[in-house]
């Protein structure tokens, strides 16, 4: 009935790949077997409707695309100006944390999913808050050692 | 007398360019055949040990109609009847026909050949979907996200008159470019995002199928239809790809409809 | 023994329960059943282990084949 998902034609398990890298492939994190042919319940079921939450859904969304608009102006003040203003560059390197974060956990949503990885998603979501946390340490404590801040940073750069 | 003007009349040059013409059409002059290569995607269900493998098989395209849908009709009929695939009504109106075309999901009947003879054209099945054979899909998942996000007008009153619920000019054109939808999957299978997370994220087509029925004016439910968006999975792995709205054989624009759901959830 | 792999466990799991409805299946087919577990199953005993697409594939078919006929109303195979 259901067969080979298609474009498995020169698939890496042919021919090339060495055995115990195949081995390794398939043990090294354990997945969750998932439904056959991905069909839950019978044919003519509709899938099931996961459970409301607006924080995961819409307000998400929303926030992530203000961080992304916040983004443009302030990142141009100090370029416009050539002059950075403490408090303008720490809401722009927050933010900037801010938005590769949201990034991030996207790429670990669609890559490293819950139904699929398991505890490993959750593992992933540590890892990512862990680095985030250290950056903004670090992001603080160039706030307050470095002059000029994180664009003073690039302006150094920039002249280098 | 009548002889002389009859003799007149065959002798213009007129009708005896007539003549050849007629001639000319009936006796095509013998063309060299123009001999094109297809590469077609095959896999077996009775005999599931033995690899998919691409199958060459050539065509003269000057005995054959100008779509892919002719050519592999032609395959079938003339070479191999074992090669499998679904086809129905041969002019882009039921998405049977749905497949991977030299790199491209669309439709075989709205695909032209390619007459470039010296290329060869690859045919597979729509991409990440599980193969029932050869370039036939299994698109029972699909069927089932679109019937979860409930295709039908939802009223909780009837129409005053007892008879048929009316819409304005206006509420209708906000329907085009959205009920033409055939549902033949070429932009789900062709999202990446759907590639990865089939199971939980809906896709573009049945998206937008969400979109036409939320925007229209005398469904009654869209409260409800917005809530069973409402979560990361669903609707929010669309990150605007677009590959949907440049591959939908019938030109229709998935990507915007998301777009506008996004919009009409964003301060909720 | 060796360690089973997980695709190998998934099998054995699909075999076992296959065998468990065959035995909720009236008294006089039961035979049937068994027998044709052991003979569908018996089909790909020679398949290499490293044939992971096609183990996975067969698993597919086997578990929609396997709900298909746990169901009460089908009552004998042949």
């Amino acid at each position: 009935m259901v067969g080979l998902r298609s474009f498995q034609l020169n698939s890496a398990i042919s021919k090339k790949t060495p055995l115990f890298l195949l081995q390794s492939k398939r043990n090294f994190i354990k997945t969750i077997p998932q439904p056959p042919g991905y069909v839950v319940g019978g044919v003519n079921d509709a899938t099931a409707v996961p459970d409301s939450d607006k924080v995961h859904g819409s307000r998400h969304w929303t926030s992530e695309r203000l961080v992304s608009a916040a983004l443009i102006p302030l990142s141009a003040v100090p370029l416009v100006t050539g002059s950075s203003f403490g408090f303008v560059d720490s809401i722009l390197s927050s933010l900037l944390i801010l938005h590769c974060h949201i990034g991030f956990q996207s790429c670990i949503i669609d890559y490293i999913p819950l139904r699929v990885y398991g505890v490993w998603h959750h593992y992933a979501m540590y890892l990512l808050t862990f680095g985030s946390l250290v950056s903004a340490y670090g992001v603080y404590q160039i706030e307050k050692k470095e002059e000029g801040g994180v664009s003073g940073i690039v302006k150094k750069l920039a002249k280098a | 007398m009548y002889k002389s003007q009859l003799v007149s009349i065959l002798s213009k040059p007129s009708f005896q360019n007539c003549f050849k013409r007629g001639l000319a059409t009936s006796h095509p002059v013998p063309t060299q055949p123009k001999l094109k290569t297809f590469k077609i995607y095959r896999w077996n269900p009775d005999t599931p040990d033995v690899k998919p493998k691409m199958q060459e098989y050539q065509i003269d395209l000057n005995k054959c109609g100008p779509m892919v849908l002719d050519a592999i009709l032609k395959i079938k009929n003339e070479q191999d009847a074992t090669l499998t695939f679904r086809r129905s009504c041969r002019e882009g109106i039921c998405g049977s026909c749905a497949m991977n075309i030299g790199g491209r999901n669309t439709l075989a009947c709205l695909c032209k050949i390619d007459q470039d003879t010296t290329k060869e054209t690859k045919l597979y099945p729509l991409p990440h979907m599980f193969v029932v054979r050869d370039l036939v899909p299994d698109l029972t998942h699909f069927y089932q996200q679109y019937k979860s996000i409930q295709p039908y007008l939802q009223r909780d009153s009837v129409p005053e008159d007892g008879k048929e619920n009316l819409q304005s000019i206006e509420d209708r054109k906000k329907l085009d470019g959205l009920y033409e939808c055939i549902l033949c999957a070429c932009c789900s299978t062709s999202c990446p995002s759907y590639w990865w997370n089939q199971q939980q994220y809906l896709g573009p087509a049945v998206l937008m199928q969400a979109y036409r029925w939320l925007i229209d004016s005398r469904d009654q439910a869209s409260a409800v239809r917005k809530e069973m968006l409402q979560n990361s999975m669903s609707l929010y792995r669309c990150h605007t790809i677009m590959n949907c709205s440049r591959t939908c054989p019938k030109g229709l624009n998935p990507g915007r409809a998301i777009a506008e759901i996004k919009k009409q959830l964003a301060f909720e | 023994m060796a360690r089973l792999s997980g695709l190998q466990k998934e099998v054995i799991a699909l075999y076992r329960e296959c065998i468990r409805s065959a035995y909720k299946k009236p008294k006089e087919n039961r035979n049937h059943w068994v027998n044709y577990v052991h003979s569908e199953f018996a089909k790909y005993r020679k398949l290499p282990k490293k044939e992971f697409a096609t183990v996975e594939h067969l698993l597919r078919v086997g578990h929609r084949r396997f709900e298909m006929y746990s169901s009460d109303t089908i009552r004998d195979v042949h």
